[in-house]
């Protein structure tokens, strides 16, 4: 049994001593460095760009305006609506206008300093909501009410479920725009050679980029080659096509030779974001404690650019419903532009949004109610069998034991600490990618080692330890000598994407077929050697057993005198829902996950001090315990950011505190005490990701556990300390 | 300019970039890595003679001639100091971006304090931030390095 | 391009350099504040002037009139000086909130204060403590009170040509209490959102007969409110008069808004911390 062993990860020599081959070390012979100059209009006509002074700097080599750019100067993952660089007008603060490359950084930033840019400045607008009414500027003039993406889910007869109700609540959460950061930048490289790209680069999705670049440039898909070494670091944020098109279209200036940018702090702050969000949740409820009907309104606000956000509009909008049992359901999941930096995918996507809004509106019932609220949501919690909004059934459903396993860690009774204690609770329901592929490709060499080759990225979460265990224990095959190869579209088959905890499952089933395919090819080409058929033979540690004798994978492969053996194995799924209506299947399976947390109000000062927190996620199968907690502890803490401080505030558009300093993410000292999170598996033994179960539920758990303490109801995150104290002045009357 | 890192000595021209650009393009000595550049988050993190600085704040010529200590000079003898043997045991990391810093943060902390209480590895450690949020097992590691360290 | 870095060996010498290179030179003592201004292009100096490689000046010394601490000592040093401690307990906590071990490693003290980051910690303590600056210039050595100091923003007395070179706090009698609070609002990581310093001290029946209070970090300069330190001379400090001095200074000090939070918020934070540091002067922590 490999799977189920807490094995380290692979490659822990190279974490440990540093030597991890990430982006930000890679140097290419003869390389150029990268440097963007950024807009510092939020709204304006491009009138003038200047780089004659910029050329003349020393070490110059190239620079890329909006005026190189061809017919295809336009991209996007589904609406082809940024410019590689800014092509006539900006919309954001931060938006690229110009790339240099120079034989030093140093020399691409003197030159940066000296294009001049002449701007006309248009009117802008920050605000979702605002974006949408009569009158506000319009950003694109396809959307002429900044809407790009208006998904809509339609389940019952509203009107009649909403006067079943003996209650009906109305409530607003709002999320502010935050940042993935990940401690590694955007690192990106690129180079020609004649009609042909390679791309280095550290991204979640590298045949997202490819497509991506094949389109731009107009080249054949193999004539781009998409190389990702480990990542430090994604959180989704290195998901989908970020600079890439930059760094290849100035790379195309420079005679062949390879440029590379590495963004700074600053810069990540305006790349890519998390979706801030306004979420209107009306919610009706019967006496006896269930729910008759649900309307969502979402406003997600896309930034300048829609960049992944048609994907994720209708994902946040299966995503904003929650795992309970509600007759009617409608909702409007819209995504809209404004004049901020584009946003993306942030672990959890959307459901880190989605699920502040509905478990926050969990406990205000429960508690206008009068009823328990751990109670309330057991009574209305989903079992497997029963149908979604969108009419799926649901399989394999652990809602109940995951909060359940995580309420039981709060009951033993803390030692009273200053301030105000209290208890909350959260629980998440989240779909993962509906429609996608991952493909395997597996070589056993006739010395018994054995070589995957897959395009998972592997970027602290540990999928190229799990996806070996995975082979160790299906193929039979000793973990020493099985070896990762990771993404490089040359070599390594197709995977739509290392997000939304799908790799475990996707790229697991992926590799489990490759390893089917050639345990029977070695059974069948062991069968004669050890004179048995091959249904009597097994395959363990490296070696085809008969019953009494047995022989090594690499003396099968030499007495059939082959050098190696290679299988193949692909797993897709291939589902969906109707954009008008919502309904069909939203996901292959539905990731579970809840949490608990225990906290301490200062209430002179509104500080929250969270004392403990428990989560559980659903695993189905967990492949490598130790790991599976790291994720599990990984997704509270990340969520602590979100819940407590993490914001990116803006003036006019102008993000006033891109800096590790004054965006604040968890340290040490601001987790929990007491920090425990578990797994549940079920009998049924499926393998699904873990990497972002737990982190949905934390923000609300905490704003109940506060409303608990010292009876004050937070809905706009963060949850700082001054929103908590002004918050008890307002309820005192002070 | 000389500088001594890990025991050897390097001429190093232009002084005045940061100790964390020489380190890394000069020396190849790519360990530490940049995170924040305001020190806030300890990827950069070497010694200088002993303590622990963030090699982005710090100019070259500032520490020309004195001890500088990077995680490449933890191996030796091809061996693991005990510190990595016990973040590899405690799985304290995941994207391990980070993880050179809180390293050479706990080599200096045990030797400065053999037996530091969980609140002072908290306290010397919190200029240290893991976005992956690796802190309980890179807690636990310390601990169980410091232990083994102990019965050395 | 490259910026030239001189390493003078002693005050005298650095203070010539200074001089000759006016307004295209930077003294870098720890580097924390400097190099990261260089590294973000804040200033552009073609001269940077080490005061890495004089000697002396990193010392604390118990003297007759007081502490001294010279302006090259590390941060960490402070933090960790046994004669700190003895002299003032609170003093040394307040070097061991700073940032993190990284930077208190590099900073020196001389470097923190003369930076004048409104948000940083020993400002408001060193006021508290009634500190002096002594300051080498290309004439005699000249001696200000802490408080003038502090100018404004990133703004100190410190003339072009000068260099902070010693810090004095005079002596603290034996019954003198001191506490620092620091307050963050975000991250325990973060800086200090409100920072409060005070000193009393108290006659044999226990009435204070001295109290300072500086505030800062939520302030330009840190600041101090006479009238209401002056209430607490010769009287006992009940919870009554501790509340009516907090909401004096939360009442006369005028805060500024940050992401740390706004000036309404730190107006709040003043009374809350006025008061606790308060009650630990009094003990009662």
């Amino acid at each position: 049994m490999v799977i189920g062993e807490s094995v380290p990860m692979l490659d822990s020599l190279a974490r440990v001593t540093g030597a991890v081959g990430y982006m930000i070390n890679l140097r290419l012979p003869n390389m150029l460095f990268g440097k963007i100059v950024r807009s510092q209009s939020p709204h304006a006509k491009l009138l003038n760009v200047d780089v004659t002074n910029a050329m003349q700097v020393p070490g110059v080599v190239a620079i890329l305006t909006g005026e190189d750019l061809g017919a295809n100067a336009f991209y996007g993952v589904a609406i082809k609506d940024q410019g590689i660089v800014a092509v006539d007008r900006v919309r954001y603060v931060g938006e690229p206008i110009a790339a240099i490359a120079a034989e030093s950084l140093s020399a691409a930033e003197e030159a940066a300093l000296l294009i001049d840019i002449e701007y006309k400045d248009l009117p802008s607008v920050f605000d979702a909501q605002e974006a949408t009414q009569d009158g506000a500027p319009v950003l694109h003039e396809k959307f002429a009410n900044n809407v790009f993406k208006h998904a809509k889910l339609r389940h019952g007869d509203m009107d009649a479920a909403f006067a079943e109700a003996d209650e009906i609540f109305e409530d607003t959460f709002t999320s502010p725009v935050a940042q993935q950061a990940s401690l590694e930048p955007h690192v990106s490289a690129a180079q020609w050679d004649g009609e042909h790209l390679t791309i280095w680069t550290a991204s979640q999705a590298p045949f997202m980029v490819q497509k991506s670049l094949v389109e731009i440039f107009g080249i054949k898909p193999d004539a781009v080659r998409v190389i990702v070494p480990p990542l430090g670091g994604g959180y989704g944020g290195k998901g989908h096509i970020r600079i890439e098109p930059l760094v290849a279209a100035l790379a195309r200036k420079t005679n062949g030779r390879p440029v590379k940018f590495v963004l700074s702090r600053a810069e990540e702050f305006v790349t890519v974001t998390k979706h801030a969000a306004s979420i209107t949740l009306k919610t009706g409820v019967k006496r006896d404690g269930t729910f008759t009907a649900r309307q969502v309104t979402i406003y997600w606000n896309g930034g300048a650019y829609a960049d992944a956000s048609p994907l994720l509009v209708p994902a946040g909008m299966v995503r904003s419903v929650g795992p309970y049992r509600i007759p009617a359901v409608h909702v409007d999941s819209y995504g809209v532009y404004t004049n901020l930096p584009p946003a993306g995918a942030y672990r959890g996507a959307m459901s880190s949004q989605t699920t502040w809004a509905y478990e926050s509106q969990m406990d205000i019932i429960a508690r206008k109610m009068g009823w328990d609220p751990l109670e309330f949501r057991m009574k209305n919690l989903f079992v497997s069998g029963e149908h979604f909004a969108t009419g799926e059934e649901l399989h394999d459903v652990h809602f109940m034991e995951c909060l359940e396993a995580s309420a039981k860690a709060l009951k033993s009774t803390l030692p009273k600490k200053e301030g105000k204690h209290g208890r909350g609770y959260g629980v998440m329901m989240k779909s993962t990618v509906a429609t996608s592929k991952s493909q395997a490709r597996l070589k056993l060499m006739d010395d018994g080692s054995v070589t995957l080759y897959t395009s998972t990225v592997e970027m602290g979460q540990g999928g190229h330890t799990t996806m070996a265990q995975i082979i160790a224990e299906t193929l039979g095959a000793p973990l020493s000598a099985i070896k990762v190869i990771g993404p490089d579209t040359a070599i390594t088959p197709f995977d739509s994407t290392t997000s939304a905890s799908r790799s475990t499952s996707m790229m697991g089933n992926a590799v489990i077929a490759a390893c089917g395919s050639m345990k029977e090819k070695l059974l069948e080409l062991g069968a004669p050697l050890l004179e048995a058929p091959p249904d009597e033979l097994r395959t363990e540690n490296g070696f085809v057993v008969a019953n009494e004798i047995s022989i090594s994978f690499g003396n099968v492969l030499k007495r059939n005198n082959l050098e190696t053996l290679e299988e193949a194995g692909e797993y897709s799924t291939s589902l969906g829902i109707d954009p008008e209506t919502g309904q069909g299947i939203a996901t292959p399976h539905w990731h579970q996950g809840a949490g608990a947390a225990e906290v301490a109000v200062d209430t002179e000062t509104g500080r929250v001090t969270i004392l403990r927190y428990s989560a559980a996620s659903f695993a189905g199968r967990v492949v490598n315990p130790h790991m599976a907690q790291l994720q599990n502890d990984g997704n509270v803490i990340f969520g602590l950011g979100p819940t407590l401080m993490e914001e990116i505030i803006f003036d006019g558009g102008q993000a006033t505190n891109p800096n590790l300093a004054d965006y604040a993410i968890p340290s040490i000292r601001d987790i929990p005490a007491e920090l425990i999170s578990v797994c549940i598996e079920s009998d049924k033994g499926e393998m699904h990701g873990i990497g972002e179960m737990t982190l949905p539920p934390v923000a609300p758990a905490v704003a109940n556990a506060i409303e608990d303490a010292v009876g004050v109801r937070i809905k706009d995150l963060p949850i700082t300390a001054e929103k908590v104290l002004r918050a008890l002045k307002e309820k005192s009357g002070r | 300019m000389i500088l001594k890192v890990n025991g050897s000595r390097y001429e190093v021209q232009e002084g005045t970039r940061t100790l964390l650009e020489v380190l890394r393009d000069d020396l190849n000595l790519v360990g530490a890595k940049e995170g924040c550049g305001i020190g806030m988050c300890g990827a950069c993190t070497v010694l200088v003679d002993g303590k622990p600085v963030s090699g982005c704040l710090t100019l070259a010529a500032q520490v020309a001639g004195k001890e500088i200590f990077t995680v490449e000079g933890l191996v030796e003898d091809g061996k693991l100091h005990p510190i990595q043997q016990a973040f590899i045991d405690e799985r304290a990391f995941q994207c391990a971006y980070c993880t050179p810093g809180f390293i050479l943060s706990a080599f200096a902390l045990l030797e400065e304090n053999p037996n530091p209480s969980e609140d002072e590895i908290r306290e010397y450690l919190s200029g240290n931030l893991c976005r992956c949020g690796s802190y309980q097992n890179i807690m636990k590691a310390v601990v169980e390095a410091g232990a083994r360290l102990n019965k050395r | 391009m490259s910026i030239k870095f001189l390493e003078p060996t002693d005050f005298s010498t650095a203070i010539a350099l200074l001089d000759q290179h006016a307004d295209d030179s930077k003294v870098i003592a720890g580097g924390t504040s400097v190099v990261l201004m260089l590294q973000q292009r804040l200033i552009a100096p073609n001269v940077l002037i080490s005061l890495g490689r004089i000697p002396g000046h990193d010392d604390i010394r118990q003297e007759e009139d007081g502490l001294h601490i010279g302006a090259l000592t590390k941060l960490r040093d402070i933090e960790r000086s046994d004669v700190v401690k003895k002299f003032c307990p609170a003093l040394a906590h307040t070097f061991n909130v700073v940032g993190n071990v990284r930077i208190r490693n590099q900073a020196t003290l001389g470097g923190n204060l003369s930076a004048a980051d409104y948000a940083a910690d020993p400002p408001a303590m060193l006021t508290a403590l009634d500190a002096r600056a002594q300051i080498i210039g290309p004439g005699a050595k000249r001696e200000i009170p802490l408080s003038e100091f502090f100018l404004g923003f990133y703004t100190t007395a410190l003339k072009p040509n000068e260099i902070l070179a010693e810090i004095i706090i005079p002596a603290l009698p034996p019954s003198t209490r001191a506490a620092y609070h620091k307050y963050t609002s975000i991250s325990a990581e973060g800086r200090p959102c409100v920072a409060v310093g005070a000193v009393a001290d108290f006659d044999d029946d226990g009435k204070c007969s001295d109290l300072r209070i500086a505030v800062g970090a939520a302030v330009e300069t840190p600041q101090r409110v006479r009238e209401a330190e002056a209430m607490a001379h010769g009287s006992t400090l009940t919870d009554e008069l501790i509340a009516v001095i907090a909401e004096e200074y939360s009442l006369k000090i005028d805060p500024l808004t940050d992401v740390r939070g706004t000036a309404w918020y730190r107006k709040e934070m003043i009374r809350v911390f006025v008061r606790r540091v308060l009650e630990e002067v009094r003990g009662d922590r």
